[in-house]
């Protein structure tokens, strides 16, 4: 088939779409091709999800202005139903699965197979048994979406959209939380889609992933469209100055002539289990974070890293061996509260459950941990918190009307501020950031990383979880890998490399210099 | 998230001024209607006899309401608090009564089996990771068996032999009118000095300072509010004590939830407690310390409750600790925990007590009493539901 001249099977005709104070959507143009992977890029608040839905009906018809064709024919959608009954499925970033049921039961979720008025679950198990081997998916159907790792959870959403029998696929940072092996998984599966002739609309943050699977890219920018390419015309810095209509020069701007200090944390055989009736999922761990350096902690997906800073911050696990100095102390049986206290903080990589309290205003949210700063004499002084909160949200530079709207209504990037912002009030020493920049935008990663730069100048030291190697290896002074809860091998910044980093986490030895 | 918050927008729009006055205003309209109805119907409820009356009544079940609100914000409950206000009162009655004991140390005695209990019931609920629910409904079982023991299912009089002591006081005496408008004065005057230091701590550290009208309003209302209270009190014998020890009650919980890092704490355990966890919150030390003034509170509700009756009997306490969850939710609790405030609790238990209390003046048969408290819950909850979730 000539992509070029076949007739779009989702097209959007400028598109606009206002909120109260905000024009989200400014004349967006936008087409989708039989059988074409379409990327859509953009920063946070670039408009994407509001592209996505308005597409799809959750904003409904009438809502916007402009024209939506399906097929060519003009869509008037009022809900996601109607969206789905012609054959868009959309996988948002917010996981929809039932965390009690099973993984087939989530799959024929509103859909299930019957026998009569029954639901025939002996079918249920059998196809989703069948769709989970067709992509070549290694999850029991049996098991409940609980007992699943994130990565795991995302590849189950996909193949729920997948049972619906969709002609048009809608990703919405569908690789946020997976591992490098489960990114092959999807996009082979996106591939084999395309080849089937599925249609796909592909938003992602991984440029890099964007360069590899796209037939086209879109770039989106303050609501409107900039401009759509063909992936093969472009190249990945373009795309970075399309999107932030400028020149970003350093992807990771990590300032290494930083002094190293004293060690803050020291970790000597370190043995963990999830609880006491469990096998340890860390073993014989040895590290050392010095004042000033950042640690980068990498490995695949379930090798431990989460858990490691976890059990170290107090909030995870049961240490069966192993010795932890924390400032100088012995720190045997860690809790969050005592661990800030004694200077070390953590940002979890699901802001969402672990970070943030998403009802609540930005300011309850960045004050949470450090009240007694604010307190006097037992009440909060909120004027002085309002100010403190307010001298935060500022360096941070958080776009938010105030610091009294709540946090759930921002976008991922802001979020995260608030949830690094929230740590860092606590006036740490060692900060531990797990997945900082997942789900955020080229501008606020940067960010991000200047920010790093910053706690490492001011002496503090950072350990940072990342399953992006580039950034591992852009952002840290030294590197363990991680494999299967024991440590595969550190690396010093001359010894990075994708090859050797990748062969530690899949628990081979580090190659002997060849040459 | 909603579909309506566009995760695209910087500036996510607040709720137009008229949606949240609409909401804000739905309790007291209902309470209005609620009044007015009553007042039609028998002109004698707002006789100021009968308000006393009411202002005694809500006075119990506000109390116990503004208690479980301290264990509804973590997101637990109690099924407990009618049981226990039975027992505590009980207890009290029997020292009194068969014992001999001044009224002063059988209250403060039962008080601190209050105290001892709800902290023993909170602490086995975070130690266990068992829910509330079932802890406090083996609570209420426990704790209703163990007061018709301590009673031997007889009636016992709060007073030995018809005099007044501190126990029988607690809803017999009324402040004397010109004390009554002295602590008024004394009351509104605090509020205004408050309201003016909170404004110059504000502006002395450049926060945002609500516009001076809005600031006076608020006062001035409030006072007038308190002033009206006390001036319908003194048309009967003056304010009822239990009243004031409802205001006190209320007033502590207030600043504790909205002014102190145990309050935060409550909230942010009921939001979202893995989160709550990671920030360094201490969760099960804030349960424990909710549940445990819970316990304090439902002593002093059923020394309330109890003195009322005249006596302690089988039937104090019963489904108290309904009326007091449905005073929460009424006043936009969620059960689910992270939501809800003590003026809240309040409405709602006003609310509650106005209806018990215009419906038994109208001799209503208890059938239709109960009928009708149920469905006034499931609408002001539908009502809450649909206006705040728009």
């Amino acid at each position: 088939m000539n992509l070029a001249t076949s007739a779009p099977v989702l097209e959007a005709r400028k598109l606009t779409k206002c909120f109260p104070g905000v024009v989200a959507l400014n004349e967006v143009t936008f087409d989708l091709r039989p059988g074409e992977i379409h990327a859509l890029c953009g920063e946070n608040g670039a408009g994407k999800s509001t592209l996505i839905k308005t597409l799809s009906g959750i904003h409904p018809f009438g809502s916007y202005e402009g024209e939506i064709r399906v097929n060519g024919q003009p869509a008037q959608f009022t809900t996601l139903k109607d969206a789905e009954a012609a054959g868009l499925a959309v996988i948002y970033q917010e996981l929809a699965l039932v965390e009690e049921m099973s993984v087939a039961e989530n799959i024929f979720l509103g859909n299930e197979p019957r026998r009569g008025p029954w639901i025939d679950w002996d079918a249920s198990y059998a196809q989703a048994a069948r769709l989970l081997a067709q992509f070549q998916i290694q999850i029991d159907p049996d098991l409940k979406v609980r007992d699943l790792g994130v990565g795991q959870k995302q590849l189950v959403e996909i193949v729920k959209a997948l049972g619906k029998k969709s002609r048009i696929l809608i990703l919405d940072e569908p690789t946020a939380a997976l591992a490098e092996s489960e990114v092959e998984i999807l996009l082979r599966i996106l591939r084999d889609l395309r080849a089937s002739g599925v249609a796909c609309i592909y938003i992602s943050h991984k440029l890099g992933e964007v360069k590899a699977i796209a037939d086209r890219i879109t770039v989106l920018r303050d609501g409107a469209s900039i401009s759509t390419f063909d992936t093969a015309s472009v190249e990945i810095p373009d795309i970075i100055r399309h999107m932030v209509g400028r020149e970003i020069k350093e992807l990771f701007p990590r300032d290494r002539n930083t002094p190293v200090g004293e060690t803050l944390l020291s970790v000597r055989n370190l043995e963990v289990a999830p609880d006491s009736s469990s096998p340890s999922r860390l073993r014989d761990v040895s590290f050392d974070v010095r004042a000033g350096e950042v640690l980068g902690i990498g490995g695949l997906m379930g090798a431990g890293r989460s858990e490691l800073l976890l059990h170290l911050f107090g909030a995870w696990g049961e240490r069966r061996a192993g010795e932890v100095q924390l400032a100088a102390t012995a720190d045997p049986n860690p809790d969050p509260q005592d661990s800030i206290q004694r200077g070390l903080v953590m940002v979890t990589d699901d802001r969402k459950r672990f970070g943030l309290h998403l009802d609540q205003p930005i300011g309850f949210n960045l004050s949470l941990s450090s009240l007694a700063q604010v307190t006097h004499l037992g009440l909060v002084d909120e004027a002085r918190e309002t100010q403190v909160n307010q001298k935060l949200f500022d360096a941070l530079r958080v776009k938010a009307p105030g610091l009294d709207v709540p946090v759930g209504g921002l976008s991922g990037g802001n979020q995260q501020k608030v949830v690094i912002g929230k740590a860092l009030m606590t006036q740490p020493r060692i900060v531990f950031l797990d997945e900082p920049t997942r789900g955020i935008d080229v501008g606020a990663k940067l960010e991000v990383y200047q920010l790093i730069n910053r706690l490492t100048a001011e002496g503090k030291a950072v350990v940072l979880v990342s399953s992006e190697l580039p950034e591992l290896m852009g952002m840290s002074d030294r590197i363990v890998m991680l494999h299967e809860g024991q440590v595969g091998g550190t690396f010093l910044p001359d010894e990075f490399n994708q090859e050797s980093l990748l062969a530690a986490a899949m628990g081979r030895p580090k190659p002997t210099s060849a040459h | 998230m909603t579909a309506t918050a566009s995760p695209t927008s910087p500036a996510p729009t607040r709720t137009p001024l008229s949606a949240t006055a609409i909401r804000e205003l739905t309790m007291p309209a209902m309470l209005i209607a609620i009044w007015i109805l009553f007042a039609v119907l028998s002109p004698a409820f707002l006789s100021p006899r009968n308000l006393s009356m009411l202002m005694i009544e809500l006075s119990v079940t506000a109390t116990l309401a503004v208690g479980v609100l301290l264990v509804l914000l973590p997101g637990h409950t109690d099924l407990s608090v009618g049981a226990g206000a039975g027992l505590l009162g009980g207890i009290a009655s029997v020292l009194i009564f068969k014992h001999s004991w001044p009224a002063p140390a059988a209250l403060a005695l039962s008080l601190v089996v209050g105290v001892a209990l709800y902290c023993g019931m909170g602490w086995f609920i975070v130690k266990n990771r068992i829910q509330a629910f079932i802890i406090t409904l083996g609570g209420m079982l426990a704790f209703k068996g163990a007061f018709w023991l301590v009673i031997q299912s007889t009636t016992i009089p709060v007073v030995r032999g018809g005099e007044q002591n501190l126990y029988s006081a607690l809803t017999t005496f009324y402040l004397p009118p010109t004390v009554g408008l002295a602590l008024a004065a004394g009351v509104i005057a605090a509020l205004a000095v408050l309201a003016i230091r909170s404004r110059k701590r504000r502006q002395s550290v450049g926060a945002h300072v609500p516009s001076f009208e809005e600031a006076y309003l608020k006062t001035f209302v409030a006072g007038q509010a308190i002033l009206l209270v006390v001036l319908v009190c003194n048309q009967y014998q003056g304010v009822p004590l239990a009243f004031l020890i409802l205001c006190a009650v209320a007033a502590v919980v207030h600043v504790l939830t909205q002014h102190t890092p145990f309050g935060r704490y409550l909230y942010a355990i009921g939001g979202n407690e893995e989160a709550a966890v990671v920030s360094g919150v201490p969760t099960k030390k804030v349960v424990i310390v909710a549940f445990t003034l819970l316990g304090s509170i439902v002593a002093i509700t059923g020394f309330m409750a109890t003195a009322y009756a005249g006596a302690s009997t089988t039937t104090v306490g019963d489904l108290m600790e309904l009326d007091a969850i449905a005073a929460c939710v009424i006043g936009g609790t969620s059960l689910k925990g992270g939501r809800g405030t003590v003026l809240g609790a309040l409405f709602g238990a006003l609310i509650m007590a106005s209806l018990l209390n215009g419906m038994t003046l109208l001799a209503v048969s208890p059938e239709l009493k109960f009928i009708v408290r149920g469905v006034v819950l499931a609408f002001a909850v539908w009502m809450d539901v649909k206006l705040g979730r728009r």
